[in-house]
């Protein structure tokens, strides 16, 4: 369990974090969704206790992250592949990092194997691949077996078969009933991957609901048609109370508000001819788009 | 004793875990073996130098000869400037690299990984100097044995010459540390130690002499060494005895030691 409250993060005149209040829930893949530059990295910083919050608090299983005895049985952190020593071997590498938290060299070749690099493990990591990298970044997070994880960004710069893996890896640990906190700012990363969502742009939190519930924020479900006579059909579908819009294409509409059964009746009974009929589900990357148009619009206001 | 226990136990573990840090890197070893490099080469050098010219000196030139100064300013001269490299890496390698994110991510008691740090540099540099402040004292005197000039450890400040001089080579590192946990930035940490104890010596020669000879007992550089290795010829003008010297430095050492975690505490990762 994550909990924030206020959090509030300056750099000079800029707020990289804006009065954030949240909490992350155990046993869910809470999905961190903005931008580039919205202020992920910069929470996910301030929630380990890296940089001071200007303001606010947050707290790690009811204390701050620096007071937690041995943290790494507590929360696994991956924010910066790249943050490693490149001389170092990829076994010392952990080794060194489990003996902080007194844990035993066993576990290093176990998690070694794990992230599958153990063939590895002797080899100074300056020589590894980005995805390479990521999972020794991803073995150090679990050599506490911990039941909160934290991933920055995780597939980034990844071939298919490292995104496959992390994916997988995720799902498998939410799977276990872990705490998973991933930010990116791929939207359609987080369809596959989250169950519960946390927005933010500019530092601001836009939501913090369920992935579902997100969608539905968005505009909804939409009907696209293409018809030659689209006068007549959109007149019969805003009296059944309906909101008609242009499609991207000539002769297409887009209707809100009913079904695409719905329309494909109103149209039969009117003896209007349709071209093509489909529901267009709104994608996440759609519905963020609509959140964060709007809280710029908001802010600029 | 149980509480005592607790507390000491995330010290004593970070502990380990810097020493793994310190013996899985190569570049430890390579400063570490230039810095034994440097002063027996020094050592070595010097010895058959005068080995070489020893049956025409003088006898006034004789006396003066202070084999115990010349054997082991090598590590004096140039260990301080490779301990200094190591002591700022321990440091700024850590923030160049990243590598203190993490770092703090599995210690986030940064005051105890601060101590941790300091105290394995500490130690390791410590043991290093002493066996190469040693090491090339007795090599010296096996080079000089056919002068019969070597000194011997029973000597009036032979002893004390020896053992400054690893001491000296140990504050420097320390004073790199210190500047190191400051800027953060490896060039910056080496250009400031270098700057400190190569060039402030230089720098005040340019200032009238009364204040020259006022100041140069605060400054690194060759009077203060000279003080604290001479073993023949009295006290140095214008400075402090060898262990005042030495207690100068340390006291710098220490403030830039203390500057340096204050800065780790507060300062954002």
């Amino acid at each position: 369990m994550i909990e924030a409250r206020g959090l509030v993060k300056r750099y000079g005149s800029t707020a990289a974090a804006n009065d954030l209040s949240f909490t992350i829930r155990p046993g869910l893949v809470t999905g961190f969704l903005g931008p580039n530059g919205a202020g992920k990295t910069t929470t996910m910083r301030l929630i380990l206790g890296l940089d001071y919050p200007s303001a606010g608090t947050v707290t790690v299983n009811g204390k701050p992250y620096a007071q937690l005895p041995d943290p790494m049985h507590e929360v696994g952190a991956l924010l910066d592949a790249g943050a490693v020593h490149g001389g170092r071997a990829a076994c010392n590498h952990l080794l060194c990092l489990a003996q902080t938290n007194g844990i035993s060299r066993r576990r290093v070749d176990e998690v070694l194997g794990l992230v599958g690099l153990a063939d590895v493990a002797g080899k100074r990591s300056r020589g590894f691949s980005l995805g390479m990298r990521q999972r020794l970044g991803i073995a150090a997070a679990l050599l506490g077996d911990p039941q909160i994880l934290m991933f920055d960004e995780p597939v980034n710069g990844l071939d298919p078969e490292g995104i496959l893996w992390i994916r997988n890896l995720m799902r498998s640990l939410a799977a276990e009933g872990r705490t998973v906190l991933v930010s990116s700012h791929l939207m359609s990363e987080m369809e596959y991957t989250a169950d519960h969502l946390l927005v933010i742009g500019r530092g601001r939190l836009i939501a913090d609901c369920g992935m579902s519930e997100f969608i539905a924020r968005g505009s909804g479900q939409a009907v696209l048609v293409r018809t030659p006579q689209a006068d007549a059909l959109g007149r019969a579908v805003t009296t059944a109370g309906a909101s008609v819009s242009a499609g991207p294409g000539p002769g297409e509409l887009e209707i809100r508000g009913l079904t695409q059964e719905q329309v494909s009746d109103l149209a039969f009974a009117r003896g209007i001819r349709l071209y093509h009929l489909a529901a267009t589900r709104v994608s996440l990357e759609h519905a963020f788009m609509e959140l964060t148009a709007d809280s710029v619009e908001y802010r600029a206001a | 004793m149980t509480s005592l226990t607790i507390a000491t136990r995330p010290a004593a573990r970070t502990i380990h875990s810097e020493l793994t840090k310190v013996r899985s890197v190569r570049s430890t070893y390579w400063t570490l073996f230039l810095l034994v490099l440097a002063s027996i080469a020094w050592c070595v050098s010097y010895c058959l130098g005068t080995v070489h010219q020893w049956p025409t000196m003088s006898a006034q030139d004789r006396a003066g000869f202070d084999a115990t100064q010349d054997t082991i300013l090598g590590l004096v001269l140039l260990g301080q400037l490779v301990i200094v490299v190591l002591g700022a890496l321990m440091i700024t390698a850590e923030y160049s690299t990243g590598m203190v994110r993490t770092s703090l991510t599995v210690m986030p008691r940064r005051g105890t990984l601060y101590a941790a740090k300091a105290a394995v540099f500490a130690a390791v540099s410590l043991v290093l100097s002493f066996v190469t402040s040693f090491g090339t004292f007795f090599l010296g005197r096996i080079l000089l044995a056919s002068t019969h000039a070597g000194a011997s450890l029973s000597q009036p400040g032979v002893l004390r010459s020896v053992v400054i001089s690893a001491l000296y080579v140990e504050v420097c590192g320390l004073f790199a540390f210190g500047i190191g946990a400051l800027v953060r930035n490896t060039a910056g940490a080496l250009t400031l130690a270098f700057g400190f104890l190569l060039l402030l010596s230089e720098l005040i020669r340019t200032l009238p002499v009364f204040l020259h000879n006022d100041l140069t007992r605060w400054v690194p550089g060759g009077d203060a060494i000279n003080s604290m290795t001479a073993t023949v010829g009295g006290q140095i003008p214008h400075t402090f005895s060898a262990w005042g010297e030495l207690a100068v430095f340390a006291g710098y050492a220490a403030i830039l030691l203390l500057l340096g975690a204050v800065q780790f505490a507060r300062r954002d990762a």
